[in-house]
């Protein structure tokens, strides 16, 4: 395994850098994982990401002894001076003390704008790592002839130590939220609203820039509450919807959600969450909302929380978040944070593979259409407004069959009864969803969810007796599935990205287990295996 | 329940104070519908969207398709419903209360979306439902249960702000006076655009200024104003304030109407979305991130 930091000021394009240098790698059959960190910020600042890259399947960053520093300014080589070891190569600008240096003059000298000074260092550290330039060419080419030219100036500066070989594997590289995007695509999304909010925001301009080729909307409405009622309104209709947000705006959301409960118009949420509370860190991860969103909303009523790992599972999931929300009529959370949704991770094209088909389960043939039928799995059939010739109801109040608001005490328990079935039949319908996962064998387990699957993956591969029970549907909860691994292990530790394990508190209200085995990080940074190795000995 | 123009009412129980406005607004509402029925509209695409308060009991009373949605947020709902499906023709109804307190940053933005849905407020200056609260519409010194010393604020121009923020269609009925209001919900709804209609509700049980109102209307129909004239538009809306000004003339009727381009024809929406196929192979979604 090798790694690279690459740092700079924003604006410098660190993280195109990163990317390229990842897509490059991953030609070449690397697996490889791009660590994304950066501040709030425009211009300026401290902006870095760290690539690893392995012949085997890699899915996490370290934080110190890197192969490779590329520090395309001063304070990089500041903050990172104590993460490098004595064989770590720096490339640095011209005069300040770089293994390779790096002369900004170059570019003028050759009449390339000073933007691309960032692909001269792309150049030297893929020159240095042995990518043939004809494999990073190609992948800089849609950049422009002067991006080409900046690439060969960082080639010409230092000499390829071992080539790497090309593989025959077809791999895919992308990040979490790009693997969202995609997969409401592959839902047959019609449209996605939202307002603009870190680290969701990714998801909108994805879904924007492609809309014209898949023929669908994407809409940018003043405010969370117009995007999450707007949201409702168009699923109504019989459109398939999807809204995007962070913590701050899902909290504007939650009033809405609760008549999602009420109404059972269908709704697909992407939350992302960033390090709370409030503004908190807002372009650093946390895994601090699980609590929330299985809660938020007044009332009682069904929902899916489903948490995906890495894009792969991010793709799939956004898939089962659709078809569940449509055939249930339910609020399907997809939980997400800023470390899966702007890390790049590798995988093959059968990772992908959806274990469902889409489907918008709409009635338009119909004797007497009721909106909120009574029947036995508590779902009632959905239809739309206008393609039937019966009145087609939401509503947020209590109502009969027909939607007509009651107060009437029997027809109000008929109607909790027939939602609390509709919790019921979704319960067993998650069974066949994959609730859990388990990976490795052992008397002890790690228990986690969401964004750590790829960091305790790679800690697995140093442990032994360990197994790895991952949650990926939280709600309904498979309190089942879960005692089942838990039950008889040794040793129990719980992995969350926040300060207080909302992963145990849920474990123990939903199967009685006390977990009190915690490791947790809340420093607003992901966990690496270095830290995950040191705790769980310690 | 089975759509029919000829039976646009439904088994729910009318709970509206004997004497309320709403009651000539549910009518005005109803000829409107038997008519544009009778001139081709299709019964099957009329959507009612309501917030809560008084007012949106009318979502019970009318046997139509209709979404009764939360406080203040039945423009973001119209909205939602009228881009899945542009053939359906949204009428949004709200309170003032509704509107122009809970939901005042949805007015706003709509008036400059345009969409081509049509907004009707019963405006009865008042929170009835709840039993007598001041709105950004009660007048100066009303006095209610959570203002007992009167209200010291100055009410807000909802016909004013609807023109200053783009709305192509402006409107301003009286619910008593139903062939009139009528006449305003037809154009309203042929309107192409958002139209927006504030009607005078006067709220028997909490606001009764029915006897202020009735003697100082006038209708802008019969002293030939030019509804296509931005700023004698804005004049005639600042005849009134929502105040209880001895010497104020209201005037009802249309006070501005023009056309631009529509929200839903900014987005090239024209086909219902729950009519498109889409037969979408997974992998080939993947491929553009295959390296």
């Amino acid at each position: 395994m090798r790694s690279i930091l690459i740092g700079g000021k924003a604006g410098q394009g660190i993280a195109k850098t990163a990317e390229l240098l990842g897509k490059a790698l991953v030609k070449l059959g690397y697996h490889v994982f791009n660590y994304r960190d950066y501040p709030s910020l425009i211009r300026g600042g401290h902006n870095f990401n760290v690539v690893v890259f392995d012949k085997k399947p890699v899915y996490s960053h370290v934080e110190r002894n890197y192969d490779i520093l590329a520090a395309l300014d001063d304070r990089t080589l500041d903050v990172h001076s104590h993460e490098i070891s004595s064989t770590t190569l720096r490339i640095t600008l011209k005069g300040h003390g770089g293994d390779i240096e790096i002369d900004p003059l170059l570019l003028r000298k050759h009449n390339i704008p000073f933007l691309s000074l960032n692909i001269i260092f792309l150049g030297a550290i893929a020159c240095h790592l042995g990518i043939p330039f004809e494999v990073m060419k190609s992948v800089v080419s849609s950049l422009g002839e002067k991006n080409i030219q900046a690439l060969k100036l960082g080639y010409n500066l230092t000499k390829e130590e071992n080539r790497l070989k090309k593989s025959n594997k077809k791999l895919l590289f992308l990040t979490g939220n790009e693997a969202i995007g995609l997969g409401a695509i592959a839902s047959g999304i019609d449209i996605y609203i939202a307002y603009p909010m870190t680290p969701a925001t990714p998801v909108l301009h994805f879904l924007a820039a492609r809309k014209n080729k898949y023929n669908y909307t994407v809409l940018q409405l003043e405010n969370e509450i117009a995007v999450v009622n707007a949201a409702l309104g168009a699923s109504y209709a019989g459109a398939n919807v999807m809204v995007g947000t962070s913590g701050g705006g899902f909290a504007l959301m939650t009033e809405a959600i609760s008549l999602q409960g009420m109404s059972e118009v269908p709704l697909v949420v992407y939350l992302a969450q960033r390090t709370g509370p409030s503004t908190g860190v807002p372009t650093y991860t946390a895994q601090s909302d699980l609590l929330f969103a299985i809660h938020a909303g007044h009332g009682e009523f069904p929902r899916v929380v489903l948490a995906p790992g890495d894009p792969a599972e991010a793709f799939r999931m956004t898939m089962t978040a659709f078809y569940l929300s449509n055939k249930f009529r339910v609020l399907s959370i997809i939980l997400g944070d800023k470390h899966l949704g702007e890390s790049h991770y590798t995988h093959t094209l059968d990772e992908f593979s959806p274990l469902v088909k889409p489907e918008k389960f709409i009635t338009l043939e119909t004797e007497d259409y009721k909106s909120y039928k009574i029947t036995e799995n508590g779902i009632s059939p959905r239809s739309v407004p206008g393609a039937i010739p019966f009145a087609v109801r939401a509503t947020s109040y209590e109502h009969d069959e027909e939607g007509i608001t009651t107060e009437d005490p029997h027809m109000i328990e008929k109607m909790v009864e027939k939602r609390l079935r509709k919790w019921e039949s979704l319960s067993v319908a998650v069974k066949n969803l994959e609730p859990v996962s388990v990976y490795g064998e052992g008397d002890k387990a790690i228990v986690s969810w969401g964004s750590t699957k790829g960091v305790i993956f790679d800690t697995l591969k140093r442990l032994e007796g360990w197994k790895f029970v991952k949650i990926n549907i939280l709600a309904p909860f498979p309190s089942e599935e879960v005692l089942k691994e838990l039950d008889d292990a040794k040793r129990v530790v719980v992995i969350e990205n926040s300060a207080t394990g909302q992963l145990s508190k849920l474990l123990a209200m939903k199967t009685g287990l006390i977990t009190d085995d915690k490791i947790l990080r809340y420093d607003a940074r992901p966990f690496t295996v270095d830290y995950i190795f040191r705790r769980l000995r310690g | 329940m089975r759509l029919d123009p000829k039976r646009l009412d439904t088994y729910a129980e009318n709970t509206w104070c004997p004497g309320c406005g709403n009651f000539g607004i549910l009518t005005a509402v109803k000829r409107a519908i038997t008519e544009l029925v009778e001139e081709g509209y299709d019964i099957k695409n009329f959507v009612t969207v309501t917030g809560i308060g008084c007012h949106a009991k009318i979502y019970d009373y009318l046997n139509l398709n209709g979404f009764y949605s939360i406080h203040g947020r039945v423009l973001p709902t119209a909205i939602g419903i009228k881009m899945a499906n542009p053939e359906l023709k949204v009428i949004g109804f709200a309170g003032d209360g509704d509107t122009y307190a809970e939901g005042i940053s949805h007015f706003v933005h709509t008036c400059r979306y345009n969409p081509d849905i049509t907004f009707l407020v019963h405006n009865n200056q008042v929170f009835a439902l709840t039993t007598g609260q001041a709105t950004p519409t009660s007048e100066k010194g009303y006095k209610g249960k959570s203002t007992p010393d009167g209200k010291w604020e100055e009410p807000l121009n909802p016909l004013v702000l609807a023109l200053e923020a783009g709305a192509t269609f402006v409107a301003r009925g009286y619910a008593y006076d139903v062939p009139h209001l009528t006449y305003l919900i037809k154009e309203g709804i042929k309107h192409r655009g958002f139209a927006f209609i504030d009607i005078i509700q006067p709220c028997v049980t909490f606001h009764n200024i029915t006897p202020y109102v009735k003697d100082r209307l006038y209708k802008l129909e019969e002293i030939g104003h030019d509804s296509t004239n931005f700023y004698e538009a804005l004049r005639r809306a600042r005849e009134w304030r929502y105040d209880l000004d001895p010497s104020a003339k209201i005037p009802i009727g249309i006070f501005y109407r023009t056309e631009r381009k529509t929200f839903e024809e900014g987005y090239e929406r024209d086909i219902p979305y729950y009519k498109v196929v889409r037969q979408i192979d997974w992998r080939k979604v993947l491929e553009e991130k295959l390296t």
